[in-house]
């Protein structure tokens, strides 16, 4: 008897838990329903901006390095932008202005800058900032030895420098081009400082010393990045308006992936901000009078689903074009981003110099038209419902990177389901190692990817055709070749009229597309969630955060 | 001098207790009933989905994402307009499979070390011993988390790594069973008129001492459903067409503000399999316990 009495005393208990948590999952959702809304009832005050605090600011995925020319993610600009200054900056007006470099002239033929600096700037660690140190930073990043990253593609043309006196540099290239002072402004090419980079080395990823308005504390891995004011600083660029030393004493940038977590913190006040906030909770937080959200578009290349050519079917335009008629990208956008995020049209994002308006709403998808390509290559559809030929059944090897960042592999679940329409299997394959299964092996059909970029010399590095001894070292996404783009991308790097330039980029793009090398699938907003606490969080033109005005009340 | 006699009888044993021992007996029964026909219902959905959910389990309705629970969605849609109910009918197959079968690889190797370890002795005991115990020092979740994360994402690799980490338990059970058993009476009488050693162990010592097991590979089967979609939720599982319910209680965690339905769901089913498991198990336990079944 008494075990029995025991047991159901378990029963209950077990009973009891299961309930509770079923009432508390369902209290959570009736919270939202029940919010009052309170848009629009706070009173924007023009105080004297508060001195001090500490900004903590949640990041979606951890940076891969904080040497910003070793470096290849946006998220490790976010946090190394405040520690590096660049020579120039591109103001929101595509302008170029000056910053560390207060002026300079272009030779007749295009190929030297002569940039004068700053004479009163001096990195964290002591060393003034010079000549010298410009034609080291930018010699670093062509040295092979540094095993610079996305730095590179950013400089090139890049030759030599000379530096002419102490603050005087010049600046050799081999071929004219365009896009080299707005590459200049970016993070990535920022102005490092020679000492601490001769001294730690390899090191100099978790050690980065630079001129910018915070100097690097410490960076504990996959947990924080924290860096502290710096009291010399005054030479802060037009896009911000204190130009001195920033209000706030301190950022600690927290690495938050799970997307819930990290917009809860912000809620819950265990943050002051996190970025890149879920579609479906941009919705409440725009009605939580405590919150505020800021968005700003992000510009350069959207997220693009690149068709690998090296592999069967895929080189073949016909199949390309047949997956392209069968992807519904509307309904992908729609459904994942609940149209928060815009849907994109071609390789480069809206915003961007030389983007093609035409292209938008050119393709719609077309069941008929994609089954037609399939049937004409010889694909038939089997006893499955997926189409084969010699045995061979067709299956699109879709891979993608995890975490599930932007909801990325959720559009390969909706992708899998649209092309079963037509007849194709999708396997769908997550792994970590994005870096040896897509840059070194090319094991996919199809993968996803995008650039933040002030250019749209941004797409040879994506779609001009590589030289077997970069092929070795990185395999391009999608390795498609064509004669005529690549020639265009060429005129566009050194072309300099800005409306010739619209006209080479517009051909490119049409091109990219008709030959459907790329889906692309949507342009990403930046978006940031921040206690109402929080003013002054400034965007760039690439849509990069400035933490110069920043204060907490 | 009667009547204090009479009420003796009736303090020795009062009449609340008679009643409520009765209503006892009657609610377990109740619980039981109902874990049958949930566990029978599931069992269903796995085998017989499409006769169930009303939906099928990839059909996505980009008309009605994120749409509440109503007489149309029992269970609501999810964020790519899935029918959740029919995405929970379907997911029991996966979930399922992962729990028997990691249930039979590691209770039949668990019970098989345990058996041969138990009726040989001596240092092969002991070798297989410390190796069990080994096992033992890592926490189950733990080393089935280690394993799946090793192997890579594969619904097999799942199995295996579940029933990896129950091993350890099987094989301890049936060596004590075996141990206990190997000295009873009937077995030594079998032995001293000369029956082969190996035929003790197969005709008298294996069909005595499998009982536990029976109980414990019950119990043990909520609790590798349970892993299972532990790992699923980690994201080490597949991603299938359809997900198994674990993968979808992880779907569902980033709605929990806008969709509670999303993850609510897949979740009590999960609680619900597990405890009418567990009910059917506590009642087998009863039934194959000599200790318990002395008691009453």
């Amino acid at each position: 008897m008494g075990a029995i009495h025991l047991k159901l005393i378990k029963w209950k208990k077990l009973l009891t838990i299961t309930l509770a948590s079923a009432l508390l999952l369902s209290g959570c959702a009736s919270s939202t329903t029940t919010k009052p809304s309170s848009e629009g009832t706070t009173k924007k005050e023009e105080v004297q901006p508060k001195e001090g605090g500490e900004l903590t600011y949640a990041l979606a995925t951890s940076p891969d390095s904080l040497d910003p020319h070793r470096s290849g993610l946006a998220v490790a600009v976010r946090a190394f932008r405040t520690i590096f200054d660049s020579l120039v900056v591109q103001g929101s007006d595509n302008s170029i202005q000056p910053w560390l470099a207060t002026e300079w002239t272009v030779s007749e033929d295009a190929k030297s800058y002569t940039f004068k600096l700053r004479e009163d700037v001096t990195f964290h660690d002591g060393t003034p900032f010079n000549a010298e140190a410009v034609k080291y930073s930018f010699d670093r990043i062509i040295d092979p030895k540094t095993q610079a990253k996305n730095a590179v593609a950013l400089l090139k043309p890049y030759e030599s420098s000379e530096v002419i006196d102490e603050f005087t540099i010049k600046i050799n290239l081999a071929t004219p081009s365009s896009a080299f002072l707005s590459n200049l402004s970016q993070a990535m090419l920022g102005i490092v400082s020679p000492t601490a980079a001769e001294k730690y080395g390899d090191q100099f990823v978790k050690n980065p010393v630079g001129t910018g308005p915070f100097k690097f504390v410490s960076w504990t891995e996959n947990a924080d990045i924290v860096v502290e004011k710096n009291e010399e600083y005054h030479w802060g660029p037009s896009n911000v308006e204190n130009k001195v030393v920033p209000y706030l004493d301190k950022i600690t940038f927290k690495i938050i992936p799970e997307e819930a977590t990290r917009i809860g913190s912000v809620q819950s006040g265990q943050v002051l901000a996190a970025e890149t906030v879920p579609p479906q909770n941009i919705v409440s937080l725009n009605n939580d009078p405590n919150q505020q959200l800021l968005q700003v578009n992000t510009i350069g290349l959207p997220y693009t689903l690149f068709f690998n050519q090296r592999k069967e079917p895929w080189n073949d335009v016909k199949a390309r074009k047949a997956v392209q008629l069968a992807v519904d990208v509307d309904a992908i956008v729609k459904t994942l981003y609940l149209e928060t995020y815009s849907r994109a049209w071609s390789p480069l994002t809206p915003g961007i110099l030389g983007y093609d308006e035409s292209l938008e709403n050119k393709n719609k998808p077309d069941l008929e038209k994609a089954n037609q390509f399939l049937d004409e290559l010889g694909y038939v559809k089997g006893e499955d419902g997926i189409r084969e030929k010699d045995g061979k059944k067709l299956i699109l090897n879709y891979v993608d990177g995890t975490p599930n960042r932007e909801k990325r592999n959720d559009i390969a679940v909706i992708i899998q389901q649209q092309l079963k329409k037509v007849g194709i299997k999708v396997e769908i394959n997550i792994t970590k190692d994005i870096a040896s299964v897509v840059q070194q092996k090319a094991d996919y059909d199809l993968y996803g990817n995008s650039q933040v970029n002030s250019d749209p010399n941004a797409l040879r590095a994506f779609y001009h055709t590589t030289t077997p001894e970069e092929e070795a070292l990185v395999k391009r996404l999608g390795g498609g070749s064509d004669p005529e783009i690549d020639q265009w991308l060429e005129e566009g790097t050194v072309e300099l009229d800005p409306a010739k330039r619209i006209e080479i980029y517009k051909k490119v793009q049409q091109k990219i597309i008709d030959e459907a090398w790329i889906i692309p699938i949507y342009v990403f907003p930046y978006t940031v969630a921040a206690s109402k606490t929080v003013n002054g969080i400034k965007f760039d033109a690439l849509g990069y955060p400035l933490f110069n005005d920043v204060n907490i009340n | 001098m009667k009547e204090i006699v009479n009420e003796e009888t009736v303090l020795r044993v009062p009449k609340w207790t008679l009643s409520k021992r009765k209503k006892n007996i009657s609610f377990s029964n109740i619980f039981l009933l109902v874990a049958i026909v949930l566990v029978l219902f599931i069992i269903a959905s796995a085998l017989i989905p499409k006769w169930i959910a009303p939906y099928s389990p990839t059909y996505m309705n980009t008309e009605s994402i994120l749409s509440e629970p109503s007489s149309k969605h029992w269970f609501g849609t999810d964020y790519f307009g899935r029918d959740v109910f029919s995405l929970v009918i379907y997911g029991s197959r996966d979930s399922l499979i992962i729990g028997i079968t990691s249930v039979l690889i590691g209770s039949l190797i668990g019970g098989g070390i345990g058996a041969v370890s138990g009726y040989i002795g001596g240092y092969i005991d002991h070798f297989l011993m410390r190796v069990i115990e080994i096992l033992m020092t890592i926490p189950g979740i733990l080393l089935a988390l280690a394993i799946a994360a090793a192997l890579g994402p594969s619904l097999m690799n799942i199995v295996l790594a579940v029933a990896a980490s129950s091993i350890p338990g099987y094989a301890r059970v049936m060596r004590g069973q075996i141990l206990s058993i190997k000295k009873r009476q009937f077995v030594d009488a079998s032995r001293s008129i000369g029956t082969h050693s190996w035929k003790v162990f197969v005709w008298h010592i294996l069909p005595n001492s499998w009982s536990p097991l029976l109980v414990m590979g019950t119990i043990g089967l909520g609790t590798s459903i349970l892993i299972g979609s532990g790992l699923s939720f980690l994201g080490l599982g597949v991603i299938k067409e359809v997900p198994d319910w674990g993968a979808l209680l992880s779907q569902g965690r980033g709605y929990l503000v806008v969709g509670w339905w999303m993850s609510t769901f897949p979740g009590l089913a999960i609680t619900l399999f597990v405890l009418s498991i567990n009910i059917i198990g506590d009642k087998l336990r009863d039934t194959f316990d000599p200790k318990t079944s002395r008691m009453r």
